[in-house]
């Protein structure tokens, strides 16, 4: 099921227009972000790098609908997000967006199946629908064996698989993976960033943020970030 | 939906299962004092009701209004006593079964060999069947229409007056003539007509003995109860004015005092119940505090779960619903505590009482009212009590929850 198909990749998933991001006000304004201009097409996989502090987290959160740019207008899937209420943000969160932390996040009072079927709860689908789905992306992260455990029942790695599992459930335009790899082991790191590169491979958009070079040096497309400027960049 | 709030919200409870306990059984302690005054108050509220309604076609006359007392000289001053006209005027009006009176005088009392004065009553044997209806005899029992020179007398004439206790059968002489102790009235408790230093005797007996008919008060017994409160007005009215003065007698109905003693025992309630409703303003903080709690332990778990899209409105009701279950639990095991609580409480009281002997039955009560009444205030406090920690929630910003360690 090959869909890396050049029709497939000329669509935007997400654009970014002049899009700033400040703090505080002057003269004492502080820039985390400048005059940003992306354009992510679908299927990408992208890392984002940079120093601490050079504004990966500030563009991850613009990306994620989590924060409102101060300036600019970002579209995700044609549409602008730079202008909705907090309700839509929570509605394109839910069905464009699949989030992976780096400290998994998981729910701690919910065994794997729940978590991932919590998202799809809040989308509001049905029950039987929603166990059926998390239990097939559970059986496609190799955790089919851990549906009832709870997250503090889990290794590291095992975890952040759930994670991947949750991101996918609403069938989201992006996957967005904040240091995914941050809190596990190598070889449990390379089994997620396999996992990752094979969802991407069925057509899904993968942005990773990461300061390891060599994880960043296996996407397609790298964007080096540093005082808040965003620039195409190699490894 | 809201069935996985409510599932979310279980399994938060559960697991901090000591804390929601503790939580829960401060509104179950509130709940319970609720629930068990309500249910003694409704238990007084019908054990006065059904001993007084049996009275209910009795009009009571009394020279209440202004100091005649401070006119009477010598005793037998009629300023303060009811006429034979008053009775004429009274036996002319419609509707009227029966009248009777209660004479009032003093008499020189002697047993033992110690010379005293009481206060004497008269009345007719079926008068005073009917108001000591719900008083208890020590001993003996009350003398018979017809007897001629018996007596009843109080507990404390019985046995604190003279050098030796009197028991039933026992001979006294009031004003030289002999009477024979027909019943001991038992020790009054709380409430009623005081019958402690009573000496009771019949009309006629009291007219010969002391050749006065001071009446200080009419019974009257009426042919409908309907008509009791009119005939009362009326009544009140015509002996005013064949005395001249606005405010010399009283006229009162059974119904008016049983509306007199509801309304007492319904502020009594209300004030208890005030007192138990604090215990629930103390649980309604206790599930506050336990949810600002958990709203600040789960910051990470509120960010995450906005992060993944959830949305203002799932965060508030995931933690009201939390809120709600505690509250309701809480309620339904302070209904059954009260169901216990108002048992014991009870229990409590009848002890008390039974030392003063009065034949009150006490029962608690729980109503259906109670309960629903109960259910209610729990939910509402449950709603009102998480409705801060909720909003507070609901208002994370997602970026600041996720970060937070």
């Amino acid at each position: 099921m090959e869909k890396t198909a050049e029709g497939i990749m000329s669509k935007d998933v997400i654009v970014t227009q002049n899009v700033s991001k400040t703090y505080g006000k002057p003269p004492l304004q502080v820039y985390a972000l400048r005059e940003t201009n992306l354009q992510i097409k679908q299927g990408d996989y992208i890392a984002i790098i940079g120093p601490s502090g050079s504004g990966k987290s500030t563009l991850m959160n613009l990306l994620g609908c989590l924060d409102k740019p101060t300036s600019g207008n970002i579209f995700i899937d044609g549409s602008d997000v730079s202008t909705l209420n907090e309700n839509e943000l929570a509605r394109i969160r839910r069905e464009k967006i699949g989030f992976i932390f780096q400290k998994y996040n998981l729910i701690p009072t919910l065994n794997a199946l729940e978590n991932v079927e919590l998202s799809m709860g809040f989308a509001g689908v049905d029950s039987q629908v929603r166990t059926e789905k998390a239990k097939k992306l559970l059986e496609m992260v190799e955790l089919s064996k851990r549906l009832t455990h709870k997250p503090s029942e889990m290794s590291g790695g095992e975890q952040q698989r759930v994670a991947i599992a949750r991101a996918l459930a609403n069938s989201p335009s992006i996957i967005l993976a904040d240091e995914p790899t941050g809190n596990v082991d190598t070889k449990s790191g390379d089994n997620i960033m396999n996992i990752l590169e094979e969802v991407n491979r069925k057509g899904e958009t993968i942005i990773v943020v990461t300061h390891n070079m060599a994880i960043a040096q296996r996407a397609k497309r790298v964007l080096r970030i540093q005082d808040g400027v965003v620039q195409e960049g190699h490894v | 939906m809201f069935r996985d709030h409510v599932k979310l919200a279980i399994k938060n409870l559960r697991h901090r299962m000591s804390r929601s306990l503790l939580t829960l059984l401060g509104i179950a302690i509130g709940i319970m004092a609720i629930i068990s005054l309500l249910a003694l108050g409704e238990g007084m509220q019908q054990a006065v009701t059904g001993e007084l309604s049996s009275l209910s076609d009795v009009i009571i006359v009394s020279t209440g209004g202004g100091g005649f007392s401070s006119f009477g000289g010598g005793g037998g001053s009629n300023g303060g006593y009811f006429t034979q006209r008053d009775i004429a005027v009274i036996e002319r009006v419609q509707g009227i079964k029966e009248v009777s009176t209660q004479l009032s005088g003093v008499g020189l009392a002697e047993y033992n060999g110690k010379t005293t004065i009481l206060s004497l009553t008269g009345m007719d044997a079926a008068v005073m069947k009917l108001q000591y209806a719900s008083q208890t005899l020590d001993a003996g029992e009350f003398f018979n229409e017809g007897d001629q020179n018996k007596i009843m007398i109080g507990y404390s004439i019985a046995h604190d007056t003279f050098d030796a206790d009197i028991s039933v059968g026992g001979r006294i002489k009031i004003n030289g003539e002999k009477f024979f102790v027909s019943g001991i009235f038992g020790k009054q408790g709380f409430g009623g007509v005081s019958s402690d230093s009573i000496v009771l005797m019949s009309s006629r007996d009291f007219q010969k003995l002391t050749g006065q008919s001071n009446i200080s008060l009419i019974y009257l017994r009426v042919y409908n109860v309907n008509d009791a409160e009119s005939i009362a007005t009326t009544i009140q009215n015509a002996i005013n004015q064949n005395h001249g003065k606005k405010d010399f007698a009283t006229a009162t109905t059974m119904t008016s005092i049983l509306q007199t003693v509801q309304n007492i025992i319904g502020i009594l309630q209300l004030v208890l119940v005030g007192i138990a409703s604090i215990a629930l303003v103390v649980a309604s903080i206790g599930i506050m505090n336990t949810m600002l709690t958990s709203v600040m332990e789960r910051t990470r778990e509120i960010g995450i779960m906005k992060a993944i899209g959830a949305t203002t409105r799932d965060i508030m009701s995931i933690f009201i619903i939390e809120g709600m279950l505690l509250s309701s639990l809480g309620g339904v095991i302070g209904i059954i505590l009260g169901v216990f609580g108002s048992q014991a409480l009870t229990l409590i009281l009848r002890s008390f009482m039974s030392m003063g002997g009065g034949a009150f039955q006490l029962n608690p009560i729980i109503t259906i009212t109670s309960v629903v009444l109960a259910v209610a205030v729990s939910l509402i406090v449950g709603v009102l009590s998480s409705l801060y920690p909720a909003w507070k929630a609901a208002r994370m910003s997602p970026i600041e929850a996720v970060r937070y360690e």
